[in-house]
C-alpha cells in the first residue's frame, strides 16, 4: 500500500476492507473518449449523411468493378485452335488439374459421370460436345439442370485448356461410366 | 440452533458438481476440436455428431461448469458478507438437486437432437420452464438472506449477484417464449430478425451476467480474501458497476454486424461496445490493484497465480471483444474461428481460473484441512495456461488467415480464394494445435481433481463454521448517496433492474414491430410442409453450427453467395437460421444450386463430392422416416403465428408432404440414385429445404431466362 492510500472507515465486510482511492485519471480519459467517439459516430451515421450499410456496398462493389481489366469471357471460339490446345501439354495439364480441382465432384475421377452426366460418350444435353458449347456449359452452366455457372469461379485463363481437356475425355470408356443422357453427336 | 453456523454443505455439493461438470464439459469441447481436426472423429454417430456436440458442450462449459461455480461460491460468500445462514436450507437444496436434474436432462436431450437451435439456449420448452422456476428458488432464497442479514451495508459482490440474478431470470424468459407442437419441440413466437435480435440480446447478455458480473462478484470477495489486502477504489467499484450493467445490455447487435438488421440497430451495436471497454476495465483495474503490496504472493501461492491470470484474461478478452465490435473488424473476424479464440480466453481463462482459483482456496477451508499438494496445483496452473496460449493463439491465426482468405480479391477483381474448401485445408494443422491445446488444459484439470480428492479424503470432519457478530448493526442512521443505497436491498435491485431495462425496452419496441421492417410488397412464400419438415431436420442435427444463411453486405459475401440476405427472406424463420460460424459455407442461396443428386451423396458421405471436406457424414437420414404425422400440427402452430398457410394446406400437411416427396424421390432417381423407397426418408425431406432455401423471395433468379434460351 502506498502513503496516499486511505482506507474508508466502516467500510468492512467479513474482514476486507476498500481504500478511497479516486478513478484513475486514464481510466476515466479511456472512457470520455468512448462516449465521445460513440456520439459522433452515432450521429455521422444515423442522424447526418453518412453513408447506410447498402450504399457502402455498393460503393465497394463499383470500385472493384473499376478495377476490373477487360478479360474476355466470349464463348466465341473461332479464333481458339482446339487441336493446337489438344497438342499442349502444358495446356492440358493446366486443364486436367482445373478439373481435378472443380469437376470430379460431379462428373468422376475420369469423366465418367457421377452426379452429373458422363462426359466420355457421344451423347450430349445441352451442346454439341464442341469447345463453344463446353465454354458456355462452363461460364454459364445450367443451374436448372443441377450445372452451377463455374465462370467466376474457375479463372477465365483456364476455361479454355479445361474445355480442350474435357473434349480429350471423349472415347476414353473409363470404368463405371454413368449411362448415357441427352443426344447422340456423332 | 442452525442459525448459528453457515450452510457450507450446499458449498461443498456445488464445488463437486462443479468438478464433475466441469470435466464432461471439457471432454466435449475435445472431442468437438478434434471432429473439425478429421471428421473422422464423429463416429457416424448421430448422437455425437459436432451438430448435436456442440451444443452440449457450450452449454456444459456455461451452465454446469461455470453455473455450479457460481452458485458454490455465491452461496458461500454471501452467508459471510450478509453474516447469515441462508434464508432456508430445503431452498438450498431445491436449488441444488434441480440445476443437477436441468443439466441431466440437457445431457440428456441435447444429443437426441432436441434442440431449439439457439444459442445457449438450446434447451426445449420443458426445460425452460424448469430452468425458470429453479432460478426463481435460487433469487427467493438469495434475496430473502439479504433481507435477514445482519450486516448493514451490501458489499460489491452483493451488487453483482443481485445484478445477475434479476438479469438472467429477464433474459431466460424473454429469450425463451416459444410454441409447444410435441413434448420436445417448440417454434419461437418470434420470427427471422425478431428472433435474431432476441437471440442475441439473450446470448450477449448470457456473457454479461452468467459469465462476467457473478465472476466479478466473486473476485471482488475472494481476490482481496486471498492476498488479505484492502479493495483498490471504492470509487471505482460503484462507477464500473452502474456503467457495466447499463451498457451491456445494448451491446446485443454486434452479433449481427453487417447483415439484415437495420443500421440503427448495428450503430448501437457498435456505440455501446466501445463504451464498454472502460466499464469492463474497471473491474480488471480493482482487482489487479487489489493486489499491489502482495505481489510476491504471485510467486508461492497457487491461489493467486491463477486469480492475475484469470483477470489478465479478463482484461484481454474486455478489450478485444469491443475491437471485435467495429464493423471493420467485424468484418474479418466474424464467424471465423477468432471468435472461438475470444470466447475462450474469457471461458478458459476468466472463468476457468478464477474458478479453479476459488476452489483452491475454499477447499481447504471447507474440510479444515491443508491443499494436499501446492506444487500439484503449480503445475497445473503451468500445464494449463500453456494450454490456453495454444489454444487462443491457434485459433486467432486460424480465424484471421481464413477471414483474409475469404475477403482476398485479386487484381482481376475476382476472389483469389473462390473454392470456399480451399480456406478451410488452410487451417486444419491449425484444428490440431486447438486440440492439443484443450488437451493440456484437460491435464491440468485433471491433476486438480486427483490434489481435491486427496485433499478431501484427507480431511477428518467438515467444519461447522458459527457466524460471527456483524461488525456494524443495522442502524436507521442517515445516509447519503450510494451508501444509503447498499443499505436499501430493494431499492438497489429495483434501480439495477431499471438499468438493464432502458436498453433492452429502446432496441426492442421497434424491432417488435417487425411489420415496419418487413416489405410487405416483397414477401416471401412459407415453406411448404416437407419444407418445413426437412427444415426442423437441419435444426435437430445443429447445422447452424456450422453453416450461416446470412450473406452480409460485404463485397466478399456478395461475390461468394449472391445478393445479400434480406429481412424478408427470413420473415416465417422460427427459430432464425443465420448462425454464428461459417465452417462451412453460407446456406442462404444454396437453394438450385446444386442438383438433388448432389445433396443426396454429399450427406451421405461429403468427402465423396468435396474430397477435402471436413463436414460429417450423415447415414442415418437414408435410414430414419420423415415425420409426416407431426405436421399437421406445426403447420397449424405456425399459422396460429401469422404465417400465412391456408386451412387445405394445414388440414392436408402431411398429404401434400408425401406428394412433394414422391416427386423429389423421383427426380432423384432420375437423376441416378441408386436407391428405392426414397420418397419417406429424412434426406429427401431435407433436400426440400435445402432446395428451397433463397428460393422463395419473388425477384429471384433474374437470368433465368436467359439460360433457357441457352439450353435451346
Amino acid at each position: 500500500m502506498s502513503n496516499d492510500d486511505k482506507l474508508i472507515e466502516g467500510h468492512e465486510y467479513d474482514g476486507i476492507q476498500e481504500l478511497d482511492n479516486p478513478l484513475p485519471k486514464w481510466w476515466l480519459m479511456t472512457f470520455y473518449a468512448t462516449i465521445v467517439f460513440a456520439i459522433g459516430y452515432f450521429a455521422y451515421y444515423q442522424i447526418f449523411d453518412g453513408p447506410t450499410s447498402q450504399e457502402e456496398l455498393n460503393a465497394d462493389l463499383a470500385e472493384i468493378q473499376s478495377n476490373q481489366p477487360e478479360v474476355s469471357t466470349s464463348t466465341d471460339s473461332s479464333e481458339i485452335d482446339v487441336q493446337a490446345l489438344l497438342a499442349n501439354s502444358d495446356a492440358m495439364k493446366i486443364g486436367e488439374e482445373a478439373f481435378g480441382q472443380f469437376c470430379i465432384a460431379c462428373h468422376g475421377q475420369k469423366g465418367e459421370g457421377t452426379i452429373g452426366p458422363n462426359l466420355t460418350d457421344k451423347y450430349w444435353m445441352h451442346s454439341k460436345g464442341d469447345l463453344t458449347g463446353i465454354l458456355v456449359a462452363i461460364r454459364d452452366g445450367f443451374p436448372q439442370k443441377g450445372m452451377p455457372p463455374w465462370g467466376q469461379v474457375i479463372p477465365p485463363e483456364k476455361h479454355a485448356p479445361l474445355a480442350a481437356y474435357v473434349i480429350s475425355l471423349k472415347g476414353t470408356n473409363p470404368p463405371n461410366a454413368k449411362a448415357p443422357q441427352g443426344n447422340p453427336i456423332e | 440452533m442452525p442459525n448459528l453456523y453457515y450452510d457450507d454443505q450446499v458449498v461443498r455439493q456445488f464445488i463437486k458438481a462443479t468438478l464433475l461438470w466441469g470435466l464432461i464439459a471439457f471432454l466435449a469441447g475435445l472431442l468437438a476440436a478434434l471432429q473439425l481436426a478429421n471428421p473422422l472423429f464423429n463416429f457416424e454417430l448421430p448422437w455425437l455428431t459436432f451438430g448435436r456436440l456442440r451444443p452440449l458442450h457450450t452449454n456444459a462449459a456455461i451452465f454446469a461448469f461455470a453455473g455450479n461455480a457460481i452458485f458454490a461460491g455465491i452461496y458461500h460468500s454471501t452467508q459471510r458478507l450478509c453474516k447469515s445462514r441462508m434464508f432456508s436450507d430445503k431452498l438450498s437444496q431445491i436449488h441444488f438437486w434441480g440445476w443437477q436434474a436441468i443439466i441431466v436432462s440437457a445431457a440428456i436431450t441435447l444429443p437426441l437432437g432436441f434442440t431449439q437451435s439457439k444459442e445457449y439456449a438450446e434447451l426445449e420448452w420443458p426445460i425452460d420452464i424448469a430452468i425458470a422456476a429453479i432460478w426463481v428458488v435460487f433469487a427467493i432464497n438469495f434475496f430473502m438472506t439479504l433481507k435477514i442479514r445482519k450486516e448493514k451495508h451490501m458489499y460489491v459482490a452483493i451488487w453483482f449477484y443481485i445484478a445477475t440474478i434479476i438479469t438472467v431470470a429477464v433474459l431466460h424468459i424473454a429469450n425463451s417464449i416459444e410454441v409447444p407442437v410435441a413434448f420436445f419441440k417448440s417454434y419461437p413466437i418470434y420470427a427471422g430478425i425478431q428472433d435474431a435480435m432476441v437471440q442475441w440480446w439473450y446470448g450477449h447478455n448470457a456473457v454479461a451476467f452468467f459469465l462476467t458480473t457473478p465472476f466479478l462478484g466473486l473476485m471482488y470477495y475472494y481476490v482481496p480474501k486471498a492476498v488479505n489486502r484492502p479493495v483498490y477504489s471504492y470509487k471505482l467499484s460503484i462507477i464500473h458497476f452502474w456503467a457495466l450493467i447499463f451498457i451491456y445490455i445494448w451491446a446485443g447487435p454486434h452479433h449481427l454486424l453487417n447483415t439484415a438488421l437495420p443500421d440503427w440497430a448495428q450503430t448501437l451495436g457498435v456505440v455501446f461496445s466501445v463504451m464498454l471497454w472502460a466499464p469492463s476495465w474497471g473491474g480488471m483495474i480493482n482487482g489487479l490493484l487489489t493486489l499491489r503490496g502482495a505481489w510476491h504472493l504471485l510467486r508461492t501461492d497457487p491461489v493467486i497465480k491463477f486469480f492475475v491470470a484469470a483477470i489478465t484474461f479478463y482484461g484481454m478478452a474486455t478489450f478485444e471483444g469491443p475491437l471485435l465490435s467495429i464493423k471493420s473488424v467485424n468484418a474479418l473476424g466474424h464467424y471465423t474461428d477468432w471468435i472461438i479464440a475470444h470466447v475462450h480466453a474469457g471461458a478458459l481463462g476468466w472463468n476457468g481460473f478464477l474458478t479453479f482459483g476459488m476452489i483452491y482456496y475454499l477447499v481447504p477451508k471447507l474440510y479444515n484441512t491443508e491443499l494436499h499438494s501446492k506444487s500439484l496445483a503449480t503445475k497445473h496452473f503451468w500445464i494449463a495456461i500453456t494450454g490456453i496460449l495454444l489454444y487462443y493463439i491457434s485459433m486467432l491465426a486460424a480465424g484471421i488467415t481464413q477471414g483474409m482468405m475469404w475477403m482476398d480479391i485479386d487484381s482481376s477483381g475476382r476472389l483469389t480464394y473462390p473454392d470456399f474448401v480451399e480456406t478451410v485445408t488452410r487451417i486444419v494443422p491449425l484444428y490440431w494445435v486447438r486440440s492439443l491445446g484443450g488437451l493440456l488444459f484437460i491435464l491440468g484439470a485433471l491433476l486438480m481433481f486427483y490434489n481435491l480428492y486427496k485433499t478431501m479424503v484427507g480431511s477428518k470432519e467438515c467444519p461447522n463454521i458459527k457466524i460471527p457478530e456483524p461488525l456494524e448493526t443495522r442502524t436507521t442512521e442517515k445516509e447519503t448517496g450510494h451508501r444509503k443505497l447498499e443499505n436499501a436491498a430493494l431499492a438497489f435491485s429495483i434501480l439495477a433492474f431499471i438499468a438493464i431495462a432502458v436498453g433492452t425496452v429502446i432496441e426492442f419496441l421497434p424491432i417488435l414491430r417487425v411489420g415496419a421492417y418487413v416489405n410487405s410488397e416483397k414477401a416471401v412464400a412459407p415453406y411448404s410442409p416437407l419444407e418445413l419438415a426437412g427444415r426442423d431436420i437441419y435444426i435437430r442435427e445443429g447445422c447452424y453450427t456450422c453453416h450461416s444463411q446470412m450473406i452480409r453486405k460485404l463485397p466478399s459475401d456478395v461475390m461468394r453467395f449472391g445478393e445479400p440476405s434480406t429481412i424478408n427472406e427470413s420473415m416465417y424463420d422460427r427459430p432464425y437460421q443465420w448462425g454464428s460460424k461459417r465452417t462451412g459455407p453460407d446456406l442462404a442461396r444454396v437453394g438450385g444450386k446444386y442438383p438433388h443428386l448432389w445433396h443426396f451423396k454429399h450427406m451421405y458421405n461429403p468427402q465423396d463430392v468435396i474430397s477435402m471436406s471436413i463436414m460429417p457424414s450423415y447415414p442415418w437420414l437414408f435410414k430414419n422416416r420423415t415425420d409426416f404425422q407431426s405436421l399437421r400440427r406445426k403447420l397449424s402452430v405456425m399459422k396460429m403465428l401469422g404465417v400465412p398457410y391456408s386451412d387445405d394446406q394445414v388440414g392436408n400437411a402431411d398429404t401434400f408432404a408425401e406428394k412433394e416427396a414422391k416427386q423429389i424421390a423421383k427426380e432423384l432417381q432420375e437423376q441416378g440414385a441408386d436407391s428405392d423407397r426414397l420418397e419417406d426418408r429424412e434426406i429427401v425431406a431435407l433436400i426440400a429445404y435445402l432446395q428451397a432455401l433463397g428460393q422463395k423471395g419473388i425477384d429471384q433468379t433474374p437470368n433465368a431466362n436467359e439460360n433457357e434460351e441457352d439450353e435451346k
